[in-house]
């Protein structure tokens, strides 16, 4: 088998690739490891629970509506300890550039990446940059990695029956942005992406309720997230169309293209599973954030499993982790 | 001179009247002993002078009966003096599960006589006829195994069964108003509405334009007379799609032209949908706005009934169920999800054991093989392996094939969302149980995110089965024929070897090598589903031109929307490509303004044969091509045609006919061309588009112009519910090669 494009895209087919990969027989640093496959490990240190999370950046275009690859690079990793219930405390940033890449990009890039950073008040401590030749990658890639402390961690395991889901925010503005802004569609209005580092919002709901599960829908979209959520719980999920909330103008766009918003990635965006009582107020928290404003409760846990969406019309259709391009099936 | 001996009947032998026949000519020939069924097969002992001609009588069986095997054996007991039937044993269960029988003469007879015992009971039936598989809970058939078992019989009717001169002997279904199921008219909300007579008391609402639904033998049907059509559409949000109807036999003729082939199969034992040519083509727009129409008779005591007290002569039946799941059979269920859209309910007490939707038949092919014909069971050797087939997506059957043996499930629909998942489940389920099926082969479609691709992975991780992945049209072909033929799929979609989406599809050889050689051209379809949901997308996608978009602005196509489409094919952003026969027609239905929007499965394809009814067409040039080692029909070509000929002012109804028929003749001449290129006799024709009438009869005129034969099979349907017996043939056949 030959690496192609589909093992990078998320879904079932970068299983594929995630079975080469994980297979590291020293992959535990005592806590929770890399055979988790969560957000990130977390290695208890003392009696302070340190989490660890690293992840490499690539976009095009660098520059979109709503953000740029600097701002994708830091919150992304931001994100991924915020899931795990982590401080960001500090990162590291390591820089691949390719030769002829503009300096004053290189800037733009910088000052974002700081903006980002003093958002949640955390630290980039340490990097690396290297350059290669021309032709040998396309443009710039940004990996990032940090630690974080969690007083309680949170895992993308802890569903349990009798929880209620929760959407941070809307589904699928950073997939169809990007997808809009790079292949130059003219939707009539502009779509933003919604790259946000998240520490700020999650910190508000962690003190405001009981959260069981949390995860950061980015690759593979919502459908991915939800789906893995509930395969590592062992639960079933019902989720409401009604209730996703979805963007006008990206719900439109989507629909002109064929393409499922709820495949496409978010990057400021956290799906999580909360206690049923404490939902009203994990949700007031999160909507008192401007991250979190548009926070909605989508759907609950039942035992069983997959994932169920009760559409609008009445009916029912199964939300599965999508495999990179969607495969046409009406006969 | 043998006078006694063992016999040993195998085949459809339950359910079918066949021990009564047994014990009526052991009367005739004075023929003393027993006999008994055992599951699969019925044992006879039989003594007496006339032992052969009685034995050459049984081997005929009954009208209902199919006899794989005779065996007749020493008998090693004694026997008599008479005749008796034997209570059932257990025996194999390999035989087979009797389908429904639509009423019989014998029993409206009985219905309509004044003073009879069956007078105006709606589930009179005999051993000829009434419920089989829809009631049958396991086998061997008898009353106590089926949802009869809650309705002891009265004495008259316990003697009628116990009467070896009634028609009635040993009916398992046998019961009449004092101690059979009962009918009841429930309100909107389900609460019992006090009548004295619910089938006047519905008829009445019928005809005074309610909307009603019934509890049938398979199901919930929600019925209305024509005038409200309309309403019932609207309930239903279907505006578009065409519904069937229930006809008295008397009026068929008012609606619908039915052929003699027609004619026989309305009235045979299945009493099935037959779609017809309308009377007037253009009329009954109500009901369809094809030309056809879907025409059924009465086929229970209920629905005979029903139009005794109705005005009307014609009522519109269509399945109730929710958009895109089973067909609603508990009346809870009914009374749940039919709010809003039922103004009464008339049903009956009798439970609904396995859902059986109707089946639908159109010149002589099965549309949808579903009620009277279903479970089917077909002979062929495909070795020693029990294998199942799960289907395709849309429009799935499942297959289980045993010990010499295919038996192929009702139509269970479309496996899209979880209830018709769960129902596809259950009925493997249940018609594996009741054949005893352990599956060691799961065949399913090549298609990696059908959920009936799911179900197989994780049935055959439960069970240890082998999993075989057979690609949707070979199956198509797999299941017309086993031996070497070129094969002709022209279908909607189905998932290729090449990861691209075929369904215009040449195919020489035999199961398990039927190699690909030659298809329609590859096109873009954009967004992918979303282009069979809008043709206009597909029409774009074949010819991605100026022109084309200032046709649809012209049509209404949004400003906005058509620059992303046209960015979306340039930038080939979620565009599928395909070699679909379908997204063809869809197009050429787009172009010709004769469809926007796909509301129902097909519409596209169907209203263009409908405006192309009774047209000529034109012989128009075909471009061919070449994509790899496969020839190609050139089919942006076809429709750059169709749209000179649409801009030079010609009548649409000329242009439809014409993409019709040289879409067809291009077809066959891949097809013609590549059986000369091997010398290959035989040409089958398979997929959903063959049972276009204009298609199909231009490719056998081509075919056999050509000197070649065309093999359609009629066994099966020729859309997607023969594919899962396909894909049985097709596994058996690359599991002998391993
Ligand atoms: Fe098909
Ligand atoms: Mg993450
Ligand atoms: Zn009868
Ligand atoms: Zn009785």
């Amino acid at each position: 088998m030959k690496v192609n494009l589909m093992h990078g895209a998320g879904g079932e087919v970068m299983g594929e690739l995630l079975g080469v990969l994980t297979k590291f027989t020293h992959n535990n640093a005592g806590g929770i490891g890399l055979e988790s496959l969560d957000d990130g490990a977390v290695i208890p240190i003392g009696d302070q629970k340190i989490v660890f999370t690293t992840d490499s950046h690539v976009v095009h275009p660098i520059f979109f509506p709503g953000g740029d690859i600097g701002r994708i690079a830091v919150s992304g990793t931001i994100n991924d300890l915020a899931m795990m219930g982590g401080r960001p405390i500090a990162l590291s940033c390591g820089m691949v550039i390719e030769e002829g890449f503009e300096v004053a990009d290189l800037e733009r890039i910088v000052s974002s990446m700081d903006g980002a950073l003093g958002e949640v008040g955390a630290s980039i401590v340490t990097g690396d940059t290297k350059v290669l030749e021309k032709g040998s990658l396309d443009g710039i890639v940004i990996n990032t990695a940090g630690i974080g402390v969690a007083e309680k961690v949170v895992r993308d395991n802890g569903l349990l029956p009798g929880d209620v889901i929760i959407a941070s925010g809307t589904i699928g503005d950073h997939g169809i942005a990007i997808m809009a802004h790079r292949e130059g569609f003219d939707l009539g209005e502009q779509i933003r992406s919604d790259v946000a580092p998240l520490w700020g919002m999650v910190k508000l709901a962690l003190a405001a309720g009981e959260i069981h599960a949390m995860k950061d829908p980015t690759r593979g979209g919502f459908a991915n997230a939800i789906n893995e959520m509930a395969r590592k719980s062992g639960v079933h999920v019902e989720i409401e169309e009604e209730a996703l909330p979805i963007r006008t103008n990206v719900r439109s766009a989507a629909a002109m293209l064929g393409i499922d918003p709820l495949e496409v990635a978010n990057e400021g965006k956290a799906i999580m599973g909360v206690a049923a009582e404490d939902a009203e107020a994990i949700l007031a928290a999160l909507r008192s954030h401007p991250y979190g404003q548009d926070a909605a409760v989508i759907g609950r846990v039942t035992e069983g499993r997959d994932v169920v969406m009760k559409t609008k019309i009445g009916g029912e259709r199964y939300i599965e982790p999508p495999v990179g391009d969607p495969v046409p099936r009406v006969c | 001179m043998q006078n006694r001996g063992k016999i040993v009947i195998r085949g459809i032998v339950q359910g079918v009247g066949f021990r009564p026949f047994v014990y009526a000519l052991a009367e005739k020939y004075a023929i003393s002993g027993w006999v008994k069924n055992l599951g699969s097969r019925v044992e006879i002992a039989a003594a007496g002078a006339r032992f052969s001609e009685f034995c050459a009588e049984v081997s005929k069986g009954t009208v209902l009966s199919t006899i794989d095997a005779v065996d007749v054996f020493p008998l090693d007991e004694e026997v008599g003096p008479g005749f008796v039937i034997r209570s059932s044993g257990q025996g194999s269960l390999d035989g087979m599960i009797p389908p429904d029988v639509a009423v019989c003469d014998d029993c409206i007879r009985d219905i309509f006589t004044p003073g009879g015992r069956y007078e105006g009971y709606w589930a009179t039936s005999c051993v000829n006829c009434g419920p089989r598989y829809s009631i049958i809970k396991t086998l061997p058939y008898d009353r106590e195994r089926t949802a009869m078992d809650a309705f002891p019989t009265c004495t008259p009717c316990g003697a009628e069964y116990a009467d070896p001169a009634c028609r009635r002997h040993h009916a398992q279904t046998i019961a009449c108003a004092s101690c059979g199921p009962s009918l009841a008219l429930l309100g909107p909300d389900g609460t019992e509405r006090a009548c004295a007579d619910p089938v006047a008391a519905a008829a009445a609402m019928l005809d005074a334009g309610q909307i009603l639904a019934v509890r049938g033998l398979g199901g919930f049907h929600l019925a209305c007379t024509e005038e409200a059509a309309g309403v019932l559409k609207g309930r239903l949000g279907r505006q578009e799609q065409p519904l069937a109807v229930m006809v008295r036999e008397d009026a068929v003729e008012r609606y619908a032209s039915p052929t003699e082939e027609d004619w026989g199969a309305l009235r045979d034992r299945v009493h099935p949908i037959v779609v017809m040519e309308k009377r007037d083509p253009a009329g009954n727009r109500g009901i369809s706005s094809l030309h056809t129409i879907g025409v059924m008779l009465p086929y229970t005591g209920l629905h005979h009934l029903l139009f005794a007290r109705l005005g009307h002569d014609l009522l519109v039946m269509t399945s109730a169920n929710m958009p895109g799941t089973p067909m609603i059979t508990a009346t809870a269920d009914a009374v749940e999800r039919l709010r809003g859209t039922a103004d009464a309910f008339l049903v009956h007490d009798r439970e609904i054991v396995n859902r059986c939707d109707d089946s639908v038949v159109r010149d002589g092919h099965i549309i949808r093989l579903s009620r009277g014909m279903a479970p089917m069971r077909a002979a062929i050797d495909l070795g020693g392996r029990c294998i199942l087939g799960v289907g395709p997506e849309l429009n799935a059957t499942t297959t289980i094939y045993r010990n010499g043996f295919a038996v192929t499930s009702p139509h269970v629909g479309n496996v899209r969302n979880p209830q018709t998942l769960a129902y596809l489940q259950e009925t493997v389920e249940k018609i594996g149980r009741l054949l005893g099926a352990s599956f060691e082969v799961i065949a399913h479609d090549l298609h990696p995110q059908f959920l009936s691709t799911r179900y197989a992975r994780e049935l055959a991780a439960e069970t240890g089965a082998e999993l075989v992945a057979v690609q949707h049209h070979r199956a198509h072909i797999a299941a017309a024929t086993r031996e070497e033929c070129v094969g002709i799929a022209i279908d909607g979609v189905g998932y290729g070897d090449d990861g691209t989406i075929w369904g215009g599809e040449i195919f020489a050889g035999a199961a398990p090598h039927l190699e690909r050689v030659a298809h329609l051209q590859t096109v873009a379809m954009p967004g992918g589903d979303l282009a069979t949901r809008y043709p206009e997308r597909m029409l774009y996608g074949i010819l991605p031109e100026e022109e084309t978009l200032r046709l649809l602005l012209s049509r209404g196509l949004g400003e906005v929307e058509a620059g992303v489409l046209a960015r979306q094919v340039e930038r080939g952003v979620n565009v599928a490509r395909t070699s679909s026969t379908g997204r063809v027609l869809d197009a050429a239905a787009a172009l010709l303004g004769i469809c926007r929007e796909r509301t129902y499965d097909g519409e596209p394809a169907m209203k263009l044969e409908s405006a192309a009814y009774g047209v000529r067409a034109e012989e128009w040039d075909l471009e061919y091509g070449r994509e790899g080692n496969c020839r190609t029909l050139q089919t942006a070509a076809l429709l750059k045609r169709a749209a000179a000929e649409g801009a030079a002012g010609r009548d649409v109804h000329g242009i439809a006919a014409s993409v019709q028929h040289n879409l067809a003749r291009g077809v066959a001449t891949l097809a013609i061309d590549a059986a000369a290129e091997r010398g290959i006799g035989t040409v089958a024709l398979s997929g959903g588009v063959a049972y276009n009438a204009a298609i199909r009869e231009t490719i056998r005129r081509c075919v056999e112009d050509a000197g070649l034969s065309l093999l359609v099979n009629r066994r099966y349907p020729l859309g997607d519910g023969c594919i899962s017996f396909g894909q049985c043939v097709w596994a058996a056949a690359e599991l002998d090669e391993r």
